[in-house]
């Protein structure tokens, strides 16, 4: 009997699981718990955790404390279908899914077929949104040509840079992003030049070739703009310093972080978007206060920016579900796109019924000057991205 | 060549495998669907995309005695087939632009895409078979893994066709199983059916005795080239069902990680049986999903027991070393299963051998 009783409760469980009730609100995470996606989920979902705890400290959302639910998407394309799957099935009403649109999607796809909210962690590419999944999609981290736009806008006002470079590494979406938002202002910036571009490959042992035809400009372009990410970043930089070029080099947010320099000893006029700084400098008091969070809760320092897209997520979207006083996809949708310049620790976020990703963030601007990375800017670009141009 | 009634006897004495193996697969199938676990529904369907992926290999690789590491290739080329007949023209315009008008305005359903998946994958094979399977041993090995190699770069770097290494997404999902269920017990029966044909037959010879049987007559690539075809065909109708399964294609889905699931599955199952391929996948499959769930933690009385993370690809790993050496020619060996008769040495998978 007791058996009996114990499998009908457990069936009611899961039936009402199943049904959404409404007396929860559950946060599914569909990320990569293994695999190599682990590394840019992990740090993220932590910062989420933490604003989950702080929001439940401060009363839960609606009157009700905030549930989690996880599922691994074992950094594989049909797991992650099966863990979005489950992560609904256990009740969530928001979908989070893994930082990079290729990894993330099957899940964001699952959550959008159920006609759930999904958010991507950290993913830069348009697609991450609306466009590659479905008008409940979201991304919280800011578009990648926005990056490539902060960086030639700012070092074309602010550091004189006229001459520039475009070197980009055709491995990932995220860096052609990056060049694209490079190509994007370029032409707006007046006597601003391109004296050449090249590509290369993530996985080249050696760019020597590239770095011959630098080399063979009459003159150092003022600015590189090197479209790359981790690992082959570090190589492609130790080779252009060691073959004696000094110009500057402007980069997307994926470098960021100092767990790699070592590999490039005394690296100077290196410059990087951060949308907050882990090197106890933001001029916001408060990311530092956050910094400590983080530490006390997972032992250690945030080790990129990438850490920081998690809170911005869970804070706008509670956001919403507070303004909409319910969970629901399409109410909380419609509060989510009346978001204009809505302050977050991380600085604003906007999101509209065409686009569910930040055209035009504010920046905070790293400068590596031997060796050590520190904030010495921040940027906005002067008019966010057309949506025309994000699609090309 | 045998007879005509005695063929018809060969496969009267041989339907109890593909018999047996449909209803294997149609119980994993009722499980699934009385569970109505939506996730456990999705780890079926995905059981069912190797079956048809290790069956479409054991067509080739268990009758023709070479081990192919291109199949994926061809799962590959009917996933793109799917993407490009069954996304919404308006989506294919952006991801797609360079395909051809006709091929733009194409709108057809799930199953129209598989097929088209296998005839394209089909006609592939057809092509590279043809200069392939003058190749045996190891330098066909080898060729099949460079077919492989050769179709994931095109499918990467031809950005206006395939989108290159982005996801093309907008696949039209389907998350009902019975379509797979029904694809998997069509393929394994287009084996059993091939691997009984006289084309089955004299590949078999060839893969025992090449000498011999080209002595006797046997065409030994045309032979390899039928069932190279075949089993393209089966794989890209797989291949196009998994694009359909998660909604999304990427060339690396399709590449080193599915062919080495897959040729492990038929390894361990046995290779040159299709119960084999059939058991090794639904075995592994099944370890695989036990592990998962020890991961994820399960409540024994008032105490959680997981696993730590990751000792599902290790565990797998151990018992798959452990089954091949028990049993080095895999769980079936060359047997097939059978109803138990009184003809205890009835080898209906090898009807060469019983004749």
């Amino acid at each position: 009997m007791k058996r009996v009783i114990a499998v009908l409760a457990a069936s009611t469980c899961l039936g009402s699981a199943a049904f959404g009730d409404d007396d929860r609100i559950v946060v599914g995470f569909a990320t990569a718990e293994t695999g190599f996606m682990q590394a840019y989920d992990k740090p993220a979902q932590d910062a989420a955790m933490i604003r989950i705890a702080e929001i439940n400290e401060a009363g839960g959302l609606l009157g009700k404390q905030i549930e989690v639910v996880n599922a691994d998407t074992k950094t594989d394309r049909a797991e992650g279908a099966k863990a979005g799957l489950s992560v609904i099935d256990a009740g969530a009403d928001i979908v989070v899914v893994s930082c990079d649109y290729d990894f993330g999607a099957p899940a964001a796809l699952t959550a959008e077929s159920s006609g759930l909210i999904s958010f991507f962690l950290c993913a830069e590419s348009i697609k991450a949104g609306i466009q590659g999944v479905g008008p409940n999609s979201f991304s919280a981290s800011v578009l990648a040509p926005v990056q490539g736009a902060t960086m030639a806008q700012w070092a074309y006002e602010k550091k004189e840079a006229r001459s520039f470079y475009r070197l980009l590494d055709t491995w990932t979406e995220y860096n052609k992003g990056i060049c694209d938002g490079f190509d994007y202002m370029l032409p707006q910036l007046a006597d601003a030049t391109l004296v050449g571009e090249d590509t290369f490959l993530n996985e080249d042992a050696s760019i020597a070739a590239q770095i011959t035809r630098i080399k063979g400009l009459p003159e150092e372009p003022d600015a590189i703009m090197l479209c790359t990410m981790m690992p082959g970043a570090v190589s492609a930089i130790k080779q252009l310093r060691a073959a004696g070029i000094n110009s500057m080099i402007l980069n997307g947010s994926g470098v960021d972080g100092s767990y790699w320099l070592s590999a490039v000893p005394d690296l100077s006029n290196f410059y990087t978007p951060v949308q907050g700084s882990i090197y106890g400098d933001d001029p916001n008091a408060e990311v530092t206060a956050f910094n400590a969070k983080f530490k006390e809760a997972t032992g250690g320092d945030p080790s990129t920016q990438y850490t920081y897209p998690g809170y911005v997520m869970i804070d706008v979207w509670a956001k919403a579900v507070e303004r909409a006083g319910t969970t629901e996809t399409a109410a909380v949708v419609a509060e989510l796109e009346k978001m204009n310049a809505e302050p977050t620790l991380f600085g604003p976020r906007t999101f509209t019924s065409e686009l569910h990703h930040q055209n035009q963030a504010r920046y905070l601007i790293v400068e590596t000057n031997a060796g050590k990375p520190g904030v010495v800017d921040e940027w906005t670009i002067s008019a966010p991205i057309p949506v025309a141009d994000l699609m090309k | 060549m045998a007879p005509r009634t005695q063929r018809r006897s060969v496969a009267l004495r041989t339907i109890s495998t593909p018999l047996i193996l449909a209803a294997l697969l149609v119980a994993f199938a009722l499980v699934a669907w009385a569970s109505g676990s939506r996730p456990f529904n999705q780890t079926v369907i995905d059981i069912f995309l190797q079956v048809i992926f290790v069956v479409g290999l054991y067509v080739f690789v268990g009758n023709s005695g070479v081990i192919s590491f291109g199949h994926i290739a061809f799962a590959c080329l009917g996933g793109y087939v799917a993407a490009w007949t069954t996304i919404k023209p308006m989506m294919k315009g952006i991801s797609m632009p360079g395909l051809p008008d006709w091929l733009m305005q194409l709108e057809i359903p799930f199953w129209a895409a598989a097929l088209a998946g296998g005839a394209f994958a089909a006609f592939w094979a057809l092509v590279f078979g043809a200069v392939l399977m003058r190749l045996s041993g190891i330098a066909a090995s080898i060729a099949t893994f460079a077919m492989l190699a050769m179709v994931n770069s095109i499918y990467s770097n031809w950005e206006s066709v395939t989108a290159a290494t982005s996801s093309v997404v907008g696949i039209p999902i389907l998350r009902v199983l019975w379509p797979y269920l029904v694809a998997a017990i069509l393929a394994v029966f287009a084996a059993w059916a091939y691997s009984i044909s006289r084309h089955g037959l004299a590949l078999r010879a060839a893969r025992d005795e090449p000498t011999a049987a080209a002595a006797s007559g046997i065409d030994i690539p045309r032979a390899r080239l039928i069932a190279f075809v075949i089993s393209g065909a089966i794989m890209g109708a797989g291949g196009a069902l998994y694009a359909h399964s998660i909604g999304l294609v990427t060339p690396d889905t399709y590449y080193l990680g599915l062919t080495f699931t897959t040729l492990s599955m038929l390894v361990v199952g046995g290779m040159s049986s299709l119960s084999g391929a059939v058991l090794g996948v639904l075995i592994l499959s099944s370890l695989i999903q036990a592990l998962r769930w020890l991961e994820a933690g399960i409540d024994i009385g008032t105490t959680t027991f997981a696993l730590p993370g990751g000792v599902q690809e290790i565990a797998l790993g151990v018992v798959m070393i452990a089954i091949l050496m028990f049993r080095p020619a895999g769980i079936m060996g060359n047997k097939e299963l059978t109803w138990p008769t009184g003809r205890g040495n009835d080898k209906p998978g090898e009807p060469g051998e019983t004749n």
